[in-house]
């Protein structure tokens, strides 16, 4: 009898999941390569990428900045739990010893949990977005330290475990990435009287020009929170990306040699609303 | 002056007390962890607990009759109490003066826990997280 080979099928053409999902494998691929050897080898110093920026100390993330996200103070000024003046006076007089966040709290400015919640919050915040996809190689300096100081660090893979986590999240509430980066406008849509209350502030920012991040610095919220809320609105047809900037949704990934016509979808016909809606009929079957 | 893991240890000293979390119920994060967790996973847990935080903070149900407007930091609700044959857990939300979404996540058994205890000390210890 002679064995016969067959080749494996064809894997039917499906659409990559969007940037920034992780798809339903469960496979815990490391965001950056280079974070998991910086922190093996417990590097101290800052990790550049296209996004922003993480400061790690002893191979411990103590810091991270991204221009997506709001800092710690505005985060700290704009609901009043520190004035920027007193911020300001901390950055000057403990900025050079590299331990802001230290005098913050000796000086009874900030209390020590507020401060590391707060952090806590903008780091992870910071992170989600310097980690995120991208095809620009990052850059590792030794020996930088940021002037905050550490405040509360936290390990390597439980910021990566987060931002993976994060974006699932994302793409589990809503598969379309667009309102995370582009300006936004109410589609007219009547609101229901039981949006909740934080989710309402997001939706009394869009204005047709801000963008998520735009938002989430006015209202000194972390811009992940503002993404979750705008993904929300988005899944319940309240807001969509501004006109004047469609069609732009996220690229087609270049089609797989020896897949099947994996541009079974047009690309968007300008203001096109039947696409606009059979897009959005199959985001919303694929996010089943 | 104490900071999250101080807030949990003490949290921890509390009769029947198994494990203590902080957690960020717009995102699922544990912001902090102590202890056990009932499926070994803090993680996990947080992100599930988070979903039950949500529900009550975002429900109009659950609010007092005159709403509420977060000012000041102020949440809808104040605690959830969870109960089941063998253990309690307390969820309550930590009040801010910056934007947040927080909450203490106490898990403690039923045999050794006393539920009216565990609500008052975990209230307190919510406001001396961030009051100091």
């Amino acid at each position: 009898m002679t064995a016969v080979r067959t080749p494996p099928p064809n894997r039917l053409p499906a659409r990559k999941p969007a940037a920034g999902a992780t798809g339903r494998s469960g496979a815990q691929a490391a965001v950056s390569p280079m974070l998991s050897r910086l922190a093996a080898e417990r590097a101290t110093g800052v990790l550049m990428r296209e996004r922003g920026t993480l400061f790690l100390s002893d191979g411990q993330v103590v810091h991270a900045e991204s221009p997506a996200s709001p800092g710690l103070d505005v985060l700290l000024t704009a609901g009043g739990a520190l004035r920027p003046e007193g911020w300001w006076e901390a950055v000057t007089q403990a900025g050079p010893g590299q331990r802001v966040g230290r005098f913050l709290i000796d000086s009874g400015r900030v209390p020590r949990g507020a401060l590391e919640l707060c952090h806590l919050g903008a780091l992870y915040d910071a992170a989600f977005f310097t980690l995120g996809p991208t095809s620009a190689p990052g850059r590792f300096r030794y020996g930088v330290a940021h002037w905050l100081g550490p405040i509360h660090p936290v390990p390597v893979d439980a910021v990566e475990r987060e931002t993976l986590r994060r974006r699932e999240l994302l793409h589990r509430i809503w598969p379309e990435p667009a309102t995370d980066t582009q300006p936004l406008i109410r589609t007219g849509r009547p609101v229901d009287v039981d949006v909740p209350r934080r989710r309402r502030t997001v939706l009394d920012h869009v204005d047709g020009a801000r963008t998520a991040s735009d938002i989430s610095a006015v209202i000194g919220r972390p811009a992940f929170h503002t993404l979750v809320d705008l993904r929300r609105l988005a899944a319940a047809g309240i807001v969509t990306t501004s006109a004047r900037q469609e069609p732009e949704p996220e690229p087609e990934p270049e089609p797989e040699p020896g897949a099947a016509t994996a541009a079974a979808w047009p690309r968007e016909a300008p203001g096109d609303p039947d696409i606009a809606l059979l897009r959005r009929l199959r985001d919303a079957l694929e996010a089943l | 002056m104490p900071g999250i893991d101080e807030c949990l240890l003490e949290a921890m000293r509390l009769p029947g007390a198994r494990g203590a979390t902080v957690v960020d119920w717009t995102s699922g994060l544990a912001l902090g962890t102590v202890g056990d967790s009932p499926n070994g996973d803090h993680e996990a847990t947080a992100a599930e607990a988070a979903e039950l935080a949500r529900t009550a903070a975002e429900n109009l149900a659950f609010a007092p009759a005159e709403g509420s407007d977060w000012s000041g930091g102020e949440t809808p609700v104040e605690d959830l109490i969870v109960s089941n044959r063998d253990s309690y857990h307390v969820l309550r939300f930590v009040r801010t003066t910056f934007d947040s979404s927080v909450f203490l996540h106490l898990w403690l058994g039923r045999t050794d826990g006393n539920l009216a205890l565990a609500r008052i000390r975990l209230g307190e210890i919510a406001e001396r997280l961030v009051l100091g």
